[in-house]
Formats: structure tokens, C-alpha cells, sequence
């Protein structure tokens, strides 16, 4: 009986004293901290200082690494295919583009309204046979009263409107903006073309403006729908 | 009567060999524990000397009492009270009883038959 007393006694004892040796360690940890003098403090600061100036030529290392990576991607082919995705965009229209330039107005004919003529909207065969002549002549951007003429651009009369791609153009003027990388040769061209004594037939006057620097023509503004496109199978 | 004075030092070594280390947030559990473990551990003395020890209650107070410590000192950081001072106040009168005890009942031992230890 006695025995198993002491057992009992001697287990708790070992548990207690387990207690208190983890709770003294535990509060006795901060302490250490606390006794460093001046010197040690030096000595350690020292030492942290080193720390951060290590970390630090670490971190500019790091940095130039990080360049000369991004150096080595704008040289890389996902460059090129973004360039030519870019390329592609500005081609497509999809792009504000800003160049050198002609304005091409459209307007009723003064005489034609003084003698009372009724004056007719313009006719869609008019105005794509004016593209079709503007882009034989190496026209690159057209736009037509902001809207952007891509290769997928609708001219054509809707209930009597003539309409490009659903934006109608009943109201005079009508703003042609064409940019062309050689602008003289374009203007000139266009100036004796025979499209222009069509639209004279149709009481309606072009005006060719002298070439225009830093003409801007707007991006197309729908999303081009590619119905029939798909990309090619792997050969 | 030796054998639990060697277990609490064989106890402490243990502890300071083993290099255990709680995180500083639970030292304030840890502490009321130990408070209440010596409590119970000095009842357990006092009982034994008044012939009223009994195993079976003095190992259930023992760990009862270190959780009801603990578990005072837990509702007390939640609840914004200090409640752990409750048990440090309850466990330290208890414990300063017990040792008035304990040093009454070793002197009236020592007087009657001064050569005669436990």
C-alpha cells in the first residue's frame, strides 16, 4: 500500500517537475536577450549591418539577372510573334493609326442645290467603287465619317440608308480620311480619277484636300467575326 | 519519502535536458498549471501526513485541477477578465494553508520523538 503511495507521488512529482523546467525555460528565454552589453550590442549590430549590406548586393544582383532576362525575352520569339500580332492589328484596322494623309469631302453640289434638285443619298455602288479606286492607288487606312473600312466593312443600302456596317450615311459632308505611305502620288491620282465625274452625275461634289500631316484615323470599332476562319491542322 | 523529492528533481532535469520550449503565448497556461500541480502536490502531502491520502483522488485533483486552472486562464484571456488571477489567488492561499499545515504537523512529529525521522 505504501509502495503504491509513494509510485503514485513520484509520478506526479516527475510531471511537476517537468512542468516547472518548461515553464522556467520558457519565461527564462527573454531574459538572455536582455544581459548583452554595449559591446556585444556593437558586435551585433555589426553584424546585422553586414547582414543588409549582403542582402542588399543579393537583391541588385537579383535585379540585374532580372534585366538581362528581360532583355533576353524582348529579343525572344514571344517579341516577334507579339510584333507581328501588333502588325497584324494595325493592318486589319483594328488599331488607331496616325500618318500622313488625304480628307476626302463629300458634298451636295451648290449649283445643283440652287436650281432645286432633289439631292439623293449617296449611293453605296458610288462610295465602294471610291474605296476600291483609293486602295488601287495604295491606300492603306480608310475611314469614312470615323468609321474604319477594314476588308470585312458592308457598304450598301438598308430600307433606302445607305449604311457602312450599320452606321448610317444620309447627312452630308461625308468625310473620307484615307492614309497612304506616299500621299502625293495618292491625291494626285484620285484627283483625275473617273470616279470623281460619277459622284459629279450624282449632284455631288468631291473635295481632295492637299496632303495632311499626322492624320489620325480611328480603330475599327466592331469585333471582326472570322465565320470561316479556323486554324489549320497540324500537317 | 525520498522517492518523490528524486521524481520532481529527475522531473526538472528531464525538462532542462530536453530543451522543451512552449510558445510564449501558452506560458501564461503553463504557469497556472504549475501553480495548481504544486497545490494538488502539497495536499497530497499533507494528506499522507494526516492519514487521509487516498491515490485515487489525489491523482484525479491533480490533473482536474490543472485543467480547471488552465481552462479559467483561457475563458479569462476570451472574456477580456483576468480570471487566471482568480486561480492564482485560490492555489496560492491553498498552497501557504497546506505548508502551515505541513510544517505544523513535521513540528508536532519532531517534538514528540526528535530522533525519529519519517
Amino acid at each position: 500500500m505504501k509502495k503504491d503511495i509513494k509510485w503514485g507521488f513520484t509520478g506526479i512529482s516527475i510531471i511537476v517537475g517537468l512542468m516547472l523546467a518548461i515553464q522556467f525555460q520558457t519565461v527564462k528565454q527573454p531574459k538572455i536577450a536582455d544581459t548583452r552589453d554595449g559591446w556585444e550590442l556593437r558586435t551585433q549590430i555589426l553584424a546585422e549591418q553586414q547582414l543588409q549590406s549582403k542582402l542588399l548586393t543579393e537583391i541588385r544582383e537579383l535585379e540585374a539577372q532580372a534585366s538581362s532576362y528581360e532583355t533576353q525575352r524582348s529579343q525572344s520569339k514571344e517579341t516577334a510573334l507579339k510584333q507581328t500580332l501588333g502588325e497584324l492589328k494595325r493592318e486589319s484596322g483594328q488599331t488607331k493609326v496616325t500618318g500622313d494623309g488625304i480628307i476626302i469631302t463629300i458634298k451636295p453640289l451648290a449649283e445643283a442645290e440652287l436650281l432645286g434638285e432633289t439631292i439623293h443619298s449617296i449611293s453605296p455602288e458610288l462610295l465602294k467603287r471610291l474605296i476600291n479606286e483609293l486602295n488601287m492607288y495604295h491606300a492603306e487606312h480608310i475611314s469614312i465619317n470615323g468609321q474604319r473600312v477594314v476588308n470585312t466593312t458592308v457598304i450598301r443600302e438598308i430600307n433606302g440608308e445607305p449604311k457602312i456596317d450599320g452606321l448610317p450615311l444620309s447627312n452630308y459632308p461625308i468625310t473620307v480620311r484615307v492614309l497612304s505611305s506616299d500621299v502625293q502620288n495618292l491625291r494626285d491620282r484620285i484627283k483625275v480619277s473617273k470616279v470623281i465625274e460619277q459622284f459629279f452625275i450624282d449632284n455631288l461634289s468631291v473635295e481632295v484636300s492637299d496632303p495632311v500631316k499626322k492624320l489620325t484615323v480611328p480603330p475599327y470599332q466592331n469585333a471582326i467575326k472570322s465565320k470561316y476562319l479556323e486554324p489549320a491542322g497540324k500537317e | 519519502m525520498w522517492l518523490p523529492i528524486f521524481g520532481l528533481i529527475l522531473g526538472v532535469i528531464l525538462g532542462l535536458l530536453t530543451d522543451i520550449r512552449i510558445p510564449e503565448e501558452y506560458s501564461n497556461y503553463l504557469s497556472i498549471a504549475v501553480l495548481a500541480a504544486l497545490d494538488t502536490l502539497l495536499g497530497g502531502m499533507r494528506a499522507y501526513l494526516q492519514n487521509l491520502y487516498d491515490e485515487k483522488v489525489f491523482v484525479s485533483g491533480f490533473f482536474f485541477n490543472i485543467i480547471l486552472a488552465a481552462s479559467l486562464a483561457f475563458l479569462g484571456v476570451h472574456l477580456g477578465v483576468d480570471l487566471y488571477l482568480a486561480a492564482v489567488f485560490a492555489f496560492g492561499v491553498r498552497l501557504f494553508q497546506n505548508i502551515a499545515v505541513i510544517r505544523r504537523i513535521l513540528l508536532a512529529k519532531w517534538t514528540k520523538s526528535p530522533e525519529k525521522n519519517l
